[in-house]
């Protein structure tokens, strides 16, 4: 699926967050979403997720403009988003997380604890991600496993783009790696994937576009392998060498 | 007093052994200090002062649980129980008359607005409407009107307002346990904002829990009601803190997403038990309510223990 932002404007009171933002997401690609605090990049992802409403411009996907007044909406076209405070609800366990609004039922208002459980254990399986316990609350679990989750509740919504906002932000090595690996998993999967980071060395090893945005527009973008840290440093800064 | 703390909050499910725990020994105490508290007539009479108090402690554990917290449902009760009162009087049937105080309930539910000082207000307000509808008198009605509901006994010689509470809190339970929307209930609780992005419209869950709490808050006016033959303004009046303290000592927390009904039965019984038992060792009045609000500070302390506990 083809997702293009088309002229995207969005202010906040009188903070322009995004001015005639277009971006384009390649099926089953990887985009990185580059910029520095207050680029807009979070913006254009909750535009997307139906956080936030665009002020102006068009989303089409697949050709057909669309409108996405709400989560629901986003979801139903397909777009599941991990959200850089990972969004859980830390007092559930595991797959109540997972399956959050997706709950698998019995008699149409009751859950069916016993297949959402064998679910969840199902696709942290495939996800090759290691959490003993399904049943284990969010709070007890470590930032790679809490990351982790997110991205398989993103994941069991079954669309095809999945957007991650700064998935690495806040892990160690070890665990940043589990999460490389996981989005190595999504795109060998077809999935298209777009990964907002301020990590320029990590991007340009696991993307294959990248888009720079400086102060609410794009200031360049280009395919990882013709771009070195340099250039992207420039489109960050708005220094030209 | 920190490593208690620690032990505490490692400890998750330490709170329906300890309830159980303070039953026993409230139990205990009070029977080898009066001869009148082992009886199954005193256990009947507890539990039939516990119903009512009962069916609104389940409405606000749910309320609770979904991180509101609503101070006016004692007020609400109370009007449902002057509404239905005055349309018997006025020649309604028995049945349309129910039906009204139920109504009552629901009406008043839905003009409640979420933030705990908004519920005070709404407490002043329906207070002040059960006052209106009797012009500050109470309303008789009869004291064989409904009089089975209210002081008739049932299966196992249980009183009629104990098996209704029991039957509205193992529905709740079910509903909160195995229900997508107790699923619900408990994530909003916990945090809204996961729950809003994955599409889950947690306005309606809490308007809806509101008018929900409210029509069963008008359901224990109504036995209540039934219980004396008489509506009165100023019944329930004070009750608020009574209940949110078994509720809280019940394990609920005070932030939302944690809490069982198991712990709010718990919790009314233990308050129960201690409200007969000063009674029958003819603790003086004003003692009563030095009871009463140990019994809150220190629910709200236990709540500041757990795990995830405390006021934010």
């Amino acid at each position: 699926m083809t997702i293009e932002m088309k002229n995207i404007s969005k202010s906040f009171g009188n903070v322009i967050a995004l001015r005639d933002v277009s971006v384009t997401l390649n099926s089953s690609e990887v985009l990185g979403l580059l910029g520095d605090n207050g680029a807009g990049k979070s913006t254009l992802i909750k535009i997307l997720s139906g956080i936030h409403e665009n002020d102006s411009g068009s989303i089409v996907f697949d050709g057909n403009e669309v409108s996405i007044e709400d989560p629901r909406k986003s979801q139903s076209l397909g777009v599941a988003t991990v959200y850089q405070d990972l969004s859980l609800v830390e007092l559930r366990n595991v797959s109540q997380n997972i399956f959050l609004g997706l709950e698998p039922r019995v008699a149409r208002f009751f859950i069916n604890r016993q297949k959402m459980d064998s679910d969840a254990k199902e696709l942290l399986d495939k996800l090759q991600i290691n959490i003993p316990n399904v049943r284990s609350q969010v709070e007890n679990l470590s930032g790679g496993q809490r990351q982790s989750v997110a991205i398989a509740r993103a994941i069991a919504r079954g669309g095809d783009t999945i957007l991650l906002d700064e998935p690495t932000a806040a892990l160690g090595v070890e665990q940043t790696a589990q999460v490389h690996n996981l989005l190595r998993e999504l795109k060998d999967a077809g999935k298209t994937v777009v990964v907002i980071s301020h990590d320029i060395k990590e991007v340009l090893n696991i993307v294959d576009r990248v888009v720079v945005l400086r102060q609410g527009s794009v200031a360049g973008e280009g395919y990882s392998k013709d771009l070195d840290q340099g250039t992207i440093v420039d489109w960050i800064t708005g220094v030209e060498r | 007093m920190e490593y208690i703390k620690q032990r505490l909050k490692l400890i998750d499910s330490w709170t329906l052994i300890g309830l159980l725990a303070t039953l026993l020994v409230a139990i205990i105490f009070f029977s080898t200090q009066s001869e009148y508290f082992f009886t199954t007539r005193n256990f009947l009479n507890i539990s039939r002062a516990i119903s009512i108090r009962g069916i609104l402690a389940v409405s606000v554990t749910m309320l609770l649980i979904s991180g509101s917290l609503d101070l006016s449902l004692a007020a609400v009760a109370a009007a449902a129980a002057m509404a239905t009162a005055s349309l018997m009087n006025s020649g309604y049937s028995d049945v349309q008359s129910f039906a009204g105080g139920i109504a009552t309930g629901a009406i008043l539910g839905k003009f409640r607005i979420p933030p705990i000082i908004a519920t005070l207000g709404t407490l002043l307000t329906f207070r002040g409407l059960g006052y209106v509808f009797s012009g500050g008198d109470s309303i008789v009605i009869g004291a064989q009107t409904w009089a089975y509901l209210g002081r008739g006994s049932g299966i196992f010689n249980l009183p009629v307002s104990f098996i209704v509470f029991s039957l509205i809190l193992v529905f709740f339970w079910a509903v909160l346990n195995y229900s997508v929307v107790g699923n619900y209930i408990y994530s909003i609780g916990s945090d809204p904002d996961p729950c809003r992005y994955v599409g889950i419209n947690v306005d309606t869950i809490r308007f809806a829990l509101f008018v929900f709490s409210a029509t069963v808050a008008a359901f224990g006016g109504l036995i209540l009601l039934s219980q004396g033959g008489t509506a009165q303004p100023r019944a329930l009046q004070g009750a608020e803190l009574d209940i949110i303290a078994a509720v809280l000592l019940g394990g609920v927390n005070l932030r939302g997403g944690k809490g069982s009904l198991v712990g709010t039965f718990l919790g009314m019984c233990i308050i129960g038990v201690i409200n007969n038992g000063t009674i029958l060792l003819n603790v003086p009045a004003y003692w009563q309510m030095v009871f009463r609000g140990t019994i809150l500070i220190i629910a709200v302390t236990l709540d500041s223990f757990r795990k995830g506990g405390g006021y934010r």
